[in-house]
């Protein structure tokens, strides 16, 4: 699904040379639940925008569902994300002028999908996650939690097989994160790989897999619990 | 897409009401002004005849002896003389040709029941009614006999013939010049030209006139011609006689020849027609010269379109750069503003381009908006300038042409101005708002 060979990071400045990520190596395969953890600084939101495709890397290669991402222009780039990937992000960052329909709505444009198909997707997407009734408001009507639950039926609603989460319980209280990650689980189960980045150990405790990222490297994997067997493998730390 | 986009538009417009109607205004007082000059300049320098006016010619003749100059660009005077111009007249070719000279009358009915007044009048040949496309309302043109043989007979115009008999049938009825009386055998519909092509020496963009007869009414009547007489050389003119012996030139003529080849005979008909003035002391000069434009030619040779317009034209889009550059910054902070939104956007699958796309729509929705507020505000301006002169009447006003051009200039405009906001907006690193918000 995804692979990571030798990735290198470097932000450039005209003082100084940053590594956030080197020598990068990691394999995802098809249906895994992966928590990255790491501490402040550590590369781990450098790994999920390259792995999002937001970010270039700067050396290296990187291949997703067997497309090397290095070879493609920005309008591949941004179709392949279309496509593949779903994100949910710690700020949840729905479009505040937009309702929730229309914000679930927005993947589903850029994949040119006709209206018909759209509707039927985003109704089914409120509902899975338990909002339908309220398509009409605004993300400011929103509890943080129902927010979040908003931004999770976006990222589902173009159907991604990989789903990339930075901190998606991070602006929550215990109980809303526990939802959201009851549904993360649920999403998982239902076929969808994902990545998730977390600081929360009890959280990424429950994801089968976990990374770690120190100092721009992968430092460690931990699978803690019922992965199912394919995944129960895997890991060229360094 | 385009739709959603416009929608996003509009959306965006609701969002910071207070800095897009100040980009509106901004916009619609560029075009405003801009379209203002640029309807003068269109109207002044558009085509006034278009479906004739590559056929329609007026000659001139280097007249004067060898070592005398004319002051126009060609060497060559504007108009003709008498002799000239009735030779040309007579001649067998081209099939369409008039004499046209300006004149005026103190306008009556002979019977008191009105009080005279002034009028300008224009002594022609039959044909120039059919040349210059003039449409009859009532009766005809003059026959042939009549005008060979002077006849006091004359066509108004429908102007006229509203204020004289209320807009009835007056052909056949007798209309006062001065002391004359004359005919009415035709009515034709009031000439409305915004540029007075068929005679630049007097106002280009005078009134057309109320009355035309016969030419030879001229020489029978010893009429005098309103308008331009100059000479090259030192002449008596103190008769009439004189006058039009002489080597004067106060008369224009035109002729209408409809192909190439018949524009390339008729020269060489000119340049023969010259050999044979030379065999009666004549065109004294070693190199025979003419020249025969068309009436698009014509209005660039006596530059109907003066230097102070093109200026004025340049002026204003000058001004509308300035507007522009503010719309820039305004646009700058607007779009900028939103990169965290553009960077969801990005993040949910919009590509660099789309991005670029969706901003230029907006850009072309505040063009479109100023362009139509621009449209009543050139209104007003050129409301401003008609009230300056009464020769602004026809030329100070936006056609169709100008009505279209004005929203599509704001478009491109703002579409100009928006590249930069939109090229920097699509480029912003969606990462790095991202992980912000």
């Amino acid at each position: 699904m995804l692979t990571m060979n030798n990735i290198g990071k470097i932000y450039q400045t005209e003082m100084v040379q940053t590594h956030a990520l080197r020598d990068f190596n990691l394999q995802v395969n098809e249906g895994e639940f992966i928590a990255v953890t790491g501490p402040s600084g550590s590369g781990k939101t450098t790994f999920l925008n390259i792995a999002g495709m937001l970010e270039p890397f700067s050396t290296g290669q990187y291949l997703l569902d067997g497309v090397d991402v290095g070879k493609l222009n920005d309008n591949q780039r941004a179709d392949l994300r279309n496509q593949k990937i779903g994100f949910i992000f710690q700020g949840f960052n729905l479009i505040p002028d937009l309702n929730l329909y229309e914000n679930v709505e927005v993947p589903l444009r850029y994949r040119g999908i006709k209206a018909s198909e759209r509707k039927r997707r985003i109704e089914q997407c409120l509902e899975q996650v338990g909002l339908a009734s309220r398509a009409k408001h605004l993300p400011q009507q929103l509890s943080g939690g129902q927010q979040q639950r908003v931004a999770i039926a976006r990222a589902l609603a173009g159907e991604p097989r990989f789903l990339l989460a930075d901190e998606p319980t991070g602006n929550l209280d215990s109980l809303m994160a526990r939802q959201v990650m009851e549904l993360l689980e649920q999403i998982n189960r239902d076929g969808a790989t994902i990545v998730m980045v977390t600081h929360d150990a009890e959280l990424a405790r429950r994801a089968p897999r976990n990374i770690q990222v120190v100092d721009g490297k992968l430092a460690d994997f931990t699978l803690y619990q019922g992965a199912p067997t394919a995944n129960a493998h895997v890991l060229e730390g360094v | 897409m385009f739709t959603h986009y416009l929608d996003l538009s509009w959306r965006s417009f609701k969002r910071t009401p207070l800095v897009s109607i100040l980009m509106v205004l901004a916009i619609a007082i560029g075009i405003g002004v801009t379209m203002t000059s640029l309807s003068v300049y269109h109207m002044m320098s558009m085509d006034p005849i278009p479906s004739k006016s590559q056929q329609l010619f007026h000659p001139q003749l280097k007249t004067m002896d060898e070592g005398i100059n004319w002051w126009t660009s060609n060497d060559m005077p504007t108009q003709l003389t008498y002799q000239d111009a009735v030779n040309l007249q007579k001649a067998e070719v081209p099939a369409k040709k008039s004499i046209s000279m300006r004149s005026g009358f103190s306008v009556h009915l002979g019977d008191g029941s009105i009080k005279p007044f002034m009028s300008q009048a224009r002594f022609i040949n039959a044909d120039f009614f059919s040349m210059f496309q003039l449409e009859f309302v009532f009766g005809d043109s003059w026959s042939l006999a009549q005008e060979h043989n002077a006849t006091p007979v004359l066509v108004i115009d429908s102007q006229l013939n509203d204020k004289l008999f209320a807009g009835t049938n007056s052909v056949g009825k007798q209309l006062y010049l001065d002391d004359k009386a004359f005919l009415i055998v035709g009515v034709i519909k009031q000439w409305t030209t915004h540029i007075k092509y068929y005679d630049l020496n007097n106002g280009a963009f005078n009134e057309t006139e109320n009355i035309y007869m016969p030419f030879p009414l001229v020489e029978a009547n010893q009429y005098e011609n309103w308008g331009n007489t100059n000479g090259w050389k030192h002449e008596s003119i103190r008769t009439f006689e004189e006058k039009i012996r002489s080597e004067h030139v106060w008369l224009q003529f035109w002729v209408e020849l409809p192909t190439r080849d018949a524009k390339k005979d008729y020269g060489e008909f000119l340049l023969a027609y010259m050999q044979e003035q030379q065999k009666i002391g004549r065109f004294n000069r070693k190199e025979l010269d003419f020249a025969l434009h068309n009436v698009t030619e014509w209005m660039e040779f006596n530059n109907v379109v003066s230097e102070d317009n093109k200026v004025m034209v340049a002026l204003s889009f000058m001004f509308l750069a300035v507007c522009l550059a503010n719309i820039l910054g305004l646009l700058l902070a607007k779009f900028l503003r939103r990169a965290p939104e553009i960077g969801v956007r990005r993040a949910l699958g919009a590509s660099k381009t789309q991005v670029f796309y969706q901003h230029l729509v907006e850009v072309s929705l505040l063009g479109l908006f100023g362009g139509l507020l621009g449209i009543l505000v050139a209104q007003l301006g050129l409301w401003g300038v008609r009230i300056t002169r009464d020769y602004y009447e026809n030329l100070a006003t936006m056609d169709i042409t100008m009505l279209l051009a004005a929203p599509a200039i704001a478009i491109v405009a703002c579409l100009v101005a928006g590249l930069y906001p939109a090229w920097l907006v699509c480029r912003t690193n969606p990462a790095v708002y991202l992980k912000s918000q």
